[in-house]
């Protein structure tokens, strides 16, 4: 199943499993790659339960914030649940920064992260 | 190499007893696939010591051998078959690389027929095989060779071949010479059309290097343009306002930025104020800043959301929540680029100085009390705008008093990285607004850029930078 070159997936029943490989998040370039790759692995599933891994991910820009509404927008539409876990402080505080560690659910690894998903 | 001509035609020889010696088990399959559908019988050997017992075994009409190889060499091998009695008239055929004159004394020394240089063509090696089985060696010449000494490059080699032996090996290296000239010419040839299409290809860079220069110098222009409407956004360098003090500095990380700010007259007592950051930097964030901007006027107009004509004449001020919520509303969620924007916006009734403020996603501002005492931040709840769709946006009050000097900025400041990904931080930007709370409120600004200039050095901010401080002087 691991046809992606910015994310690693996997699935734990029905929820999908989605490890960002990257380091560091930055350039449009890659946001439109993991943009597309996303699209690719959710595309044909209607309203489905997510869970993003950020524990490879040391630096991401703001612009990928937006990525992510995007992806709550799409998944919350269609009665689906978009759980993230394993993110730095430092990375964490741009959620804080910005208000939307109340808007995500944010856990702090997948263990933990994938029990809240029944 | 080609099948040099006057070998390959030579007539057909069919069911020829071949004996292959080479390590190579690749190359060994591909002639031995090329022999055999040629009708030929093949054995292979992978050394030069088992051919040998092969050959024994089973007498070959012809021996095809590699020089390389572990266990006897194709040299000794050769010498072998051919001071055998009973093998010594089976024509052998070295494959050498031809690398060094001495290859050739050393074939002769060992009795090879011929020659065949690698790397060949099955078809090559095929056709000199047919030819040397239709000119067998005579029994008896080979008995009558003498034996010469040759010296070449300080060796001595004792040389016992019959003429026709000697022969077959020099017109087999002459054949392999004339075959590589020819190569070369090809070669050259080759060379000399690739050089005029080398220069071709330059002139056609040439041009193209022009043409991406006038590209180029359009996108300048473009973006000059670009940049000017963007600085429209910004408030006037000596901007002044009664009873305020105002201070700016303003610096995008790329020619266009997604940061902008201004502060302006609502109405008689009112003072507008904010710093809005659109996520992303280069064109399209500048694009969604500019487009924001049409709407954060303070003319009143059809595109403004600050400010209206009242139903008695007079101009009615947005509430900052309301500004906030019309704001979002207006930029519904981008499905297609996923830009948003952070913004705080104030609004300052001056007489009093009561100040009311919303904030989407937007970093708190910093208050300097004019009385003494700790920088303060204060902050709003709310989600960036074009985030979360439909969302009602609260306000907050912060009752300034005379001389309390407030910062607006953009993430840009805390969030700026120093080399080891460390970021500035409230508490150094804080201190740095405090320190400078004796000084003129443009000298606390500029001290503030720098230490953040300062803070990202050798590279320098990758985020636009955006700061306004505002003392209110009642």
């Amino acid at each position: 199943m691991d046809q992606f070159r910015r994310i690693q997936t996997g699935k734990k029943g029905d929820i999908f499993l989605v490890l960002f490989k990257d380091k560091k998040i930055l350039d449009d370039t890659m946001l439109d790659e993991i943009r597309t790759e996303l699209a690719q692995l959710l595309g044909k599933a209607s309203g489905p339960d997510v869970l993003l891994d950020f524990s490879q991910v040391e630096f991401m820009s703001s612009a990928m914030l937006g990525l992510l509404g995007q992806l709550h927008r799409k998944i919350s539409s269609g009665q689906g649940r978009l759980k993230m876990c394993g993110i730095r402080p430092e990375i964490f505080q741009v959620f804080k920064l910005t208000n939307l560690d109340k808007l995500f659910s944010i856990h702090k690894d997948a263990p933990t992260a994938l029990a809240t998903f029944t | 190499m080609a099948t040099a001509p006057g070998t390959a035609a030579t007539g057909p020889t069919a069911g020829v007893d071949v004996l292959i010696a080479e390590d190579s088990r690749m190359q060994a399959k591909i002639l031995q696939k090329r022999l055999t559908e040629a009708g030929h019988t093949v054995r292979w050997a992978e050394n030069g010591q088992l051919a040998l017992e092969m050959a024994r075994e089973r007498r070959p009409e012809i021996i095809i051998s590699d020089i390389e190889m572990p266990v006897a060499t194709g040299y000794e091998f050769c010498k072998a078959v051919k001071t055998d009695p009973a093998l010594r008239t089976v024509p052998f055929i070295l494959l050498s690389t031809l690398s060094d004159p001495i290859d050739i004394i050393r074939g002769l020394d060992a009795g090879a027929d011929n020659y065949v240089t690698k790397p060949y063509e099955p078809d090559y090696l095929l056709g000199r095989m047919q030819a040397l089985l239709a000119t067998p060696l005579a029994e008896s010449e080979e008995a009558a060779a003498a034996t010469l000494e040759v010296s070449l490059a300080g060796q001595t080699f004792q040389v016992k071949a019959g003429r026709q032996q000697v022969l077959n090996l020099l017109v087999s290296t002459f054949e392999n010479a004339v075959s590589k000239n020819q190569e070369l010419v090809v070669a050259n040839q080759e060379l000399s059309v690739a050089r005029d299409s080398l220069q071709k290809t330059n002139e056609e860079l040439t041009s193209l290097n022009a043409e991406i220069s006038r590209i180029n110098a359009q996108m300048v222009r473009d973006l000059t343009a670009a940049a000017k409407v963007q600085r429209s956004l910004l408030p006037a360098d000596d901007v002044s306002l009664p009873g305020l003090e105002i201070a700016w500095r303003y610096v995008p990380c790329h020619s266009l930025a997604g940061d902008f700010l201004n502060i302006f007259q609502l109405d008689e007592e009112r003072v507008g104020l904010f710093v809005v950051d659109v996520s992303g930097h280069g064109v399209p964030s500048s694009l969604m800043a500019v487009t924001v901007g049409r709407f954060l006027t303070p003319k009143v107009s059809d595109s403004s959301i600050l400010v209206r004509q009242g139903a008695d004449g007079k101009v009615v001020v947005a509430t900052p929540a309301e500004v906030a919520t019309q704001l979002n509303h207006l930029f519904q969620a981008d499905e297609f680029s996923g830009l948003y924007f952070t913004m705080l916006y104030g609004v300052l009734h001056v007489p009093s100085g009561r100040l009311d403020y919303a904030a989407g996603g937007h970093p708190a501002l910093v208050r300097i009390p004019a009385a003494g005492g700790a920088p303060e931040f204060h902050g709003a709840d709310g989600f960036p705008i074009a985030f979360v769709p439909e969302v009602e946006y609260g306000q907050q009050t912060l009752q300034l008093e005379p001389g309390d000097r407030i910062y607006l900025y953009s993430d840009g400041v805390p969030e700026a990285m120093d080399q080891d990904q460390e970021a500035y931080g409230d508490e150094k930007m804080a201190a740095c607004l405090d320190a400078g709370r004796r000084g003129p409120l443009a000298g606390s600004v500029g001290s503030l850029l720098e230490a953040v200039e300062a803070w990202c050095q050798p590279k320098g901010p990758l985020d636009d930078v955006t700061i306004l401080g505002v003392e209110w002087k009642p």
